[in-house]
Protein backbone atom coordinates (compact mmCIF):
# COMPACT_ATOMS: atom_id res chain seq x y z
CA UNK A 1 0.00 0.00 0.00
CA UNK A 2 2.67 2.11 0.95
CA UNK A 3 4.91 1.87 -2.66
CA UNK A 4 1.20 2.17 -4.32
CA UNK A 5 1.25 5.95 -2.58
CA UNK A 6 4.48 6.16 -3.66
CA UNK A 7 3.61 5.56 -7.32
CA UNK A 8 1.24 8.01 -7.38
CA UNK A 9 3.11 10.64 -6.35
CA UNK A 10 5.58 10.18 -8.07
CA UNK A 11 3.14 10.17 -11.37
CA UNK A 12 1.75 13.11 -10.30
CA UNK A 13 5.08 14.70 -9.77
CA UNK A 14 5.93 13.78 -13.47
CA UNK A 15 2.40 15.18 -14.53
CA UNK A 16 2.94 18.73 -13.00
CA UNK A 17 6.37 18.35 -14.38
CA UNK A 18 5.14 17.51 -17.83
CA UNK A 19 2.26 20.36 -17.88
CA UNK A 20 4.97 23.23 -16.91
CA UNK A 21 7.35 22.02 -19.74
CA UNK A 22 3.86 22.02 -21.80
CA UNK A 23 3.30 25.17 -20.96
CA UNK A 24 6.78 27.25 -21.03
CA UNK A 25 6.99 25.41 -24.58
CA UNK A 26 4.19 27.03 -25.20
CA UNK A 27 4.89 30.43 -24.48
CA UNK A 28 8.09 30.84 -26.71
CA UNK A 29 5.97 28.37 -29.95
CA UNK A 30 3.58 31.39 -30.13
CA UNK A 31 4.86 34.74 -30.00
CA UNK A 32 2.74 37.24 -28.39
CA UNK A 33 4.52 40.62 -29.77
CA UNK A 34 4.11 41.58 -33.35
CA UNK A 35 6.32 43.61 -35.33
CA UNK A 36 4.79 46.76 -36.95
CA UNK A 37 6.42 48.71 -39.74
CA UNK A 38 5.63 52.62 -40.37
CA UNK A 39 6.90 54.22 -43.09
CA UNK A 40 7.73 57.63 -43.78
CA UNK A 41 7.18 58.83 -47.58
CA UNK A 42 5.55 62.22 -49.29
CA UNK A 43 6.28 63.71 -46.51
CA UNK A 44 3.69 61.44 -43.89
CA UNK A 45 3.91 59.01 -41.25
CA UNK A 46 1.90 55.74 -42.77
CA UNK A 47 0.21 54.32 -41.05
CA UNK A 48 -0.31 58.23 -39.42
CA UNK A 49 -2.32 56.27 -36.80
CA UNK A 50 -1.31 52.60 -35.26
CA UNK A 51 -2.71 50.44 -32.76
CA UNK A 52 -0.75 47.94 -31.12
CA UNK A 53 -0.30 46.07 -27.86
CA UNK A 54 2.09 46.44 -24.79
CA UNK A 55 5.19 45.13 -25.61
CA UNK A 56 4.76 45.23 -29.11
CA UNK A 57 7.66 46.72 -32.01
CA UNK A 58 7.31 49.21 -34.23
CA UNK A 59 9.76 50.37 -36.68
CA UNK A 60 10.05 53.22 -38.34
CA UNK A 61 11.94 53.66 -42.02
CA UNK A 62 12.41 56.87 -43.95
CA UNK A 63 11.73 56.07 -47.98
CA UNK A 64 11.94 60.05 -48.29
CA UNK A 65 14.61 62.34 -50.05
CA UNK A 66 14.75 64.40 -47.30
CA UNK A 67 15.84 63.91 -43.46
CA UNK A 68 12.49 63.36 -40.93
CA UNK A 69 12.99 62.29 -37.14
CA UNK A 70 10.04 60.51 -35.07
CA UNK A 71 9.62 62.42 -31.54
CA UNK A 72 7.65 62.34 -28.88
CA UNK A 73 5.62 65.13 -29.05
CA UNK A 74 4.55 66.27 -25.35
CA UNK A 75 7.47 66.12 -23.15
CA UNK A 76 10.36 64.47 -25.95
CA UNK A 77 10.50 61.28 -24.06
CA UNK A 78 11.74 59.48 -27.11
CA UNK A 79 13.34 60.47 -30.44
CA UNK A 80 14.72 58.71 -33.13
CA UNK A 81 17.65 62.00 -33.82
CA UNK A 82 17.83 62.67 -37.41
CA UNK A 83 17.33 59.41 -39.51
CA UNK A 84 18.32 59.96 -43.13
CA UNK A 85 17.01 58.24 -46.58
CA UNK A 86 16.88 54.29 -45.72
CA UNK A 87 17.48 54.57 -42.41
CA UNK A 88 15.02 52.86 -39.30
CA UNK A 89 14.41 53.32 -35.88
CA UNK A 90 12.43 50.83 -33.50
CA UNK A 91 10.59 51.11 -30.24
CA UNK A 92 9.08 49.10 -27.77
CA UNK A 93 5.55 50.16 -27.27
CA UNK A 94 5.01 51.03 -23.63
CA UNK A 95 2.41 53.31 -23.62
CA UNK A 96 -0.09 55.85 -25.33
CA UNK A 97 2.05 58.52 -27.41
CA UNK A 98 1.52 61.22 -29.93
CA UNK A 99 4.94 61.72 -31.98
CA UNK A 100 5.74 64.42 -35.16
CA UNK A 101 8.49 65.43 -36.88
CA UNK A 102 10.50 67.71 -34.73
CA UNK A 103 12.16 68.44 -38.40
CA UNK A 104 9.20 69.34 -40.29
CA UNK A 105 6.58 70.07 -37.29
CA UNK A 106 3.40 70.11 -39.39
CA UNK A 107 3.72 65.80 -39.81
CA UNK A 108 2.11 64.23 -36.88
CA UNK A 109 1.94 60.51 -36.14
CA UNK A 110 -0.23 58.77 -33.32
CA UNK A 111 0.69 55.38 -31.25
CA UNK A 112 -2.46 53.81 -28.97
CA UNK A 113 -0.97 51.02 -27.04
CA UNK A 114 -3.59 48.34 -25.64
CA UNK B 1 -19.25 71.24 -62.60
CA UNK B 2 -16.26 69.32 -64.90
CA UNK B 3 -15.20 72.51 -66.48
CA UNK B 4 -14.92 74.57 -63.51
CA UNK B 5 -11.94 73.05 -61.97
CA UNK B 6 -9.76 73.48 -65.37
CA UNK B 7 -10.88 77.48 -65.34
CA UNK B 8 -9.34 77.47 -61.95
CA UNK B 9 -6.60 76.06 -62.72
CA UNK B 10 -5.89 77.63 -65.32
CA UNK B 11 -6.73 81.13 -63.71
CA UNK B 12 -4.04 80.29 -61.21
CA UNK B 13 -1.48 79.21 -64.02
CA UNK B 14 -2.32 82.34 -65.27
CA UNK B 15 -1.73 84.48 -62.12
CA UNK B 16 1.69 83.02 -61.92
CA UNK B 17 3.16 83.27 -65.29
CA UNK B 18 2.22 87.04 -65.06
CA UNK B 19 4.00 87.07 -61.88
CA UNK B 20 7.29 85.15 -63.26
CA UNK B 21 7.37 86.74 -66.29
CA UNK B 22 5.54 90.18 -66.17
CA UNK B 23 6.91 91.47 -69.79
CA UNK B 24 4.22 91.95 -72.34
CA UNK B 25 6.57 89.78 -74.70
CA UNK B 26 5.68 86.73 -72.78
CA UNK B 27 2.21 87.53 -70.49
CA UNK B 28 -0.08 86.13 -73.09
CA UNK B 29 1.02 83.16 -73.39
CA UNK B 30 2.65 79.88 -71.28
CA UNK B 31 6.44 79.89 -71.58
CA UNK B 32 7.80 76.83 -73.68
CA UNK B 33 10.67 74.93 -71.48
CA UNK B 34 13.40 72.14 -72.24
CA UNK B 35 13.98 69.41 -70.34
CA UNK B 36 17.30 71.51 -70.01
CA UNK B 37 15.91 74.87 -68.75
CA UNK B 38 13.47 73.31 -66.63
CA UNK B 39 16.25 71.39 -64.99
CA UNK B 40 17.74 75.22 -64.70
CA UNK B 41 14.73 76.37 -62.96
CA UNK B 42 14.10 73.55 -60.75
CA UNK B 43 17.71 74.46 -59.10
CA UNK B 44 17.56 77.46 -59.15
CA UNK B 45 14.66 78.06 -57.13
CA UNK B 46 16.18 75.38 -54.76
CA UNK B 47 19.04 77.31 -54.24
CA UNK B 48 17.14 80.76 -54.00
CA UNK B 49 15.72 79.00 -50.78
CA UNK B 50 18.89 77.88 -49.55
CA UNK B 51 20.37 81.33 -49.62
CA UNK B 52 17.36 83.14 -47.57
CA UNK B 53 17.86 80.58 -44.98
CA UNK B 54 21.56 81.68 -45.04
CA UNK B 55 20.60 85.17 -44.29
CA UNK B 56 18.56 83.86 -41.54
CA UNK B 57 21.07 81.91 -40.03
CA UNK B 58 23.33 85.20 -40.05
CA UNK B 59 20.68 87.44 -39.12
CA UNK B 60 18.48 85.90 -36.18
CA UNK B 61 18.35 84.30 -33.29
CA UNK B 62 15.17 83.42 -32.59
CA UNK B 63 14.75 79.53 -32.37
CA UNK B 64 11.79 79.48 -34.45
CA UNK B 65 13.64 80.82 -37.42
CA UNK B 66 16.93 79.42 -37.09
CA UNK B 67 15.46 75.80 -36.84
CA UNK B 68 12.92 76.78 -40.08
CA UNK B 69 15.41 77.94 -41.94
CA UNK B 70 18.22 74.77 -41.31
CA UNK B 71 15.35 72.54 -42.63
CA UNK B 72 15.29 74.27 -45.63
CA UNK B 73 18.67 74.19 -46.15
CA UNK B 74 19.20 70.74 -45.71
CA UNK B 75 15.93 69.92 -47.53
CA UNK B 76 16.70 71.82 -50.58
CA UNK B 77 19.84 70.69 -50.70
CA UNK B 78 18.81 67.41 -50.78
CA UNK B 79 16.15 67.81 -53.87
CA UNK B 80 18.95 69.95 -55.64
CA UNK B 81 21.41 66.71 -55.01
CA UNK B 82 18.62 64.50 -56.49
CA UNK B 83 18.36 66.84 -59.40
CA UNK B 84 21.91 66.91 -59.76
CA UNK B 85 22.13 63.27 -59.63
CA UNK B 86 19.45 63.09 -62.33
CA UNK B 87 20.64 65.17 -65.07
CA UNK B 88 23.90 63.69 -64.72
CA UNK B 89 22.58 60.17 -65.22
CA UNK B 90 20.79 61.81 -68.61
CA UNK B 91 23.50 63.50 -69.54
CA UNK B 92 21.39 67.00 -69.98
CA UNK B 93 23.36 69.87 -69.19
CA UNK B 94 20.64 72.29 -67.72
CA UNK B 95 20.44 75.69 -69.53
CA UNK B 96 19.91 79.07 -68.20
CA UNK B 97 16.53 80.51 -69.93
CA UNK B 98 14.02 83.53 -69.29
CA UNK B 99 12.31 82.20 -66.34
CA UNK B 100 15.49 81.99 -64.24
CA UNK B 101 16.95 85.25 -64.80
CA UNK B 102 13.43 86.37 -63.38
CA UNK B 103 13.25 84.41 -60.69
CA UNK B 104 17.43 85.34 -59.65
CA UNK B 105 16.60 88.81 -60.37
CA UNK B 106 13.73 88.76 -57.92
CA UNK B 107 15.53 86.79 -55.78
CA UNK B 108 18.58 89.56 -55.13
CA UNK B 109 15.93 92.53 -55.10
CA UNK B 110 14.37 90.05 -51.65
CA UNK B 111 17.72 89.41 -50.69
CA UNK B 112 18.45 93.59 -50.51
CA UNK B 113 15.35 93.79 -48.69
CA UNK B 114 16.01 91.09 -46.27
CA UNK B 115 19.70 92.41 -45.55
CA UNK B 116 18.06 95.56 -44.72
CA UNK B 117 16.11 94.57 -41.89
CA UNK B 118 16.74 93.45 -38.48
CA UNK B 119 15.32 91.97 -35.10
CA UNK B 120 11.77 90.67 -35.01
CA UNK B 121 11.00 92.97 -38.46
CA UNK B 122 13.84 90.51 -39.92
CA UNK B 123 11.99 87.68 -38.56
CA UNK B 124 8.43 88.54 -39.96
CA UNK B 125 10.08 89.86 -43.55
CA UNK B 126 11.86 86.23 -43.75
CA UNK B 127 8.93 84.14 -42.60
CA UNK B 128 6.32 85.99 -44.84
CA UNK B 129 8.62 85.52 -48.07
CA UNK B 130 8.83 82.21 -47.02
CA UNK B 131 4.86 81.51 -47.56
CA UNK B 132 4.90 83.64 -50.33
CA UNK B 133 8.07 82.33 -51.86
CA UNK B 134 6.68 78.62 -51.36
CA UNK B 135 3.41 78.76 -53.02
CA UNK B 136 4.64 80.84 -55.75
CA UNK B 137 7.32 77.51 -56.45
CA UNK B 138 4.37 75.20 -55.40
CA UNK B 139 2.24 76.76 -58.46
CA UNK B 140 5.29 76.69 -60.89
CA UNK B 141 6.12 73.41 -60.43
CA UNK B 142 2.59 71.73 -60.57
CA UNK B 143 1.36 74.23 -63.44
CA UNK B 144 4.51 75.09 -65.34
CA UNK B 145 7.14 72.67 -64.90
CA UNK B 146 5.52 69.67 -64.69
CA UNK B 147 3.50 69.63 -67.40
CA UNK B 148 6.55 71.08 -69.59
CA UNK B 149 8.59 68.49 -69.21
CA UNK B 150 8.84 65.76 -71.80
CA UNK B 151 11.60 63.09 -69.69
CA UNK B 152 9.41 61.04 -67.04
CA UNK B 153 12.06 60.61 -64.91
CA UNK B 154 12.25 64.56 -64.50
CA UNK B 155 8.60 64.66 -64.57
CA UNK B 156 8.77 61.86 -61.34
CA UNK B 157 11.31 63.74 -59.64
CA UNK B 158 9.41 67.30 -59.95
CA UNK B 159 6.37 65.24 -58.49
CA UNK B 160 8.16 64.01 -55.94
CA UNK B 161 9.28 67.41 -54.73
CA UNK B 162 5.86 68.71 -54.39
CA UNK B 163 4.77 67.25 -50.69
CA UNK B 164 8.06 68.66 -49.26
CA UNK B 165 7.48 71.84 -50.66
CA UNK B 166 3.51 71.82 -49.53
CA UNK B 167 5.04 70.66 -46.01
CA UNK B 168 7.24 73.76 -45.97
CA UNK B 169 4.14 75.67 -46.65
CA UNK B 170 2.02 74.49 -43.84
CA UNK B 171 5.28 74.59 -41.42
CA UNK B 172 6.11 78.62 -42.73
CA UNK B 173 2.21 79.30 -42.03
CA UNK B 174 2.66 77.39 -38.61
CA UNK B 175 5.63 79.74 -37.71
CA UNK B 176 4.26 82.85 -39.28
CA UNK B 177 1.33 82.80 -36.83
CA UNK B 178 3.80 83.26 -33.47
CA UNK B 179 4.90 86.74 -35.68
CA UNK B 180 2.16 87.94 -36.54
CA UNK B 181 -0.08 90.53 -34.14
CU1 LIG C 1 10.24 65.32 -41.32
Amino acid sequence: MKNYKALMRNHLYLLISLLFFASCSNRTDTPVHKVYTVEIKQMQFQPAELTVQKGDTIIWINRDIVQHDVTEEKSKAWTSSPLLTGQSWTLVATENADYYCSIHQVMKGKLLVQ
Amino acid sequence: MKCIKPLVKWAGAAILYTMVMPSPAFSQQKPDLSDPEIASVAVAANQIDINYAEIAKEKSKNADILEFAQTMANDHKAVIAQAVALVTKLGVTPKDNAVTQKMQADAEKTKKMLRSKSGAAFNKAYIDNEVAYHKAVISAVEDLLIPESDNNELKELLQNVVPALKTHLMHAEMVQKKFSK
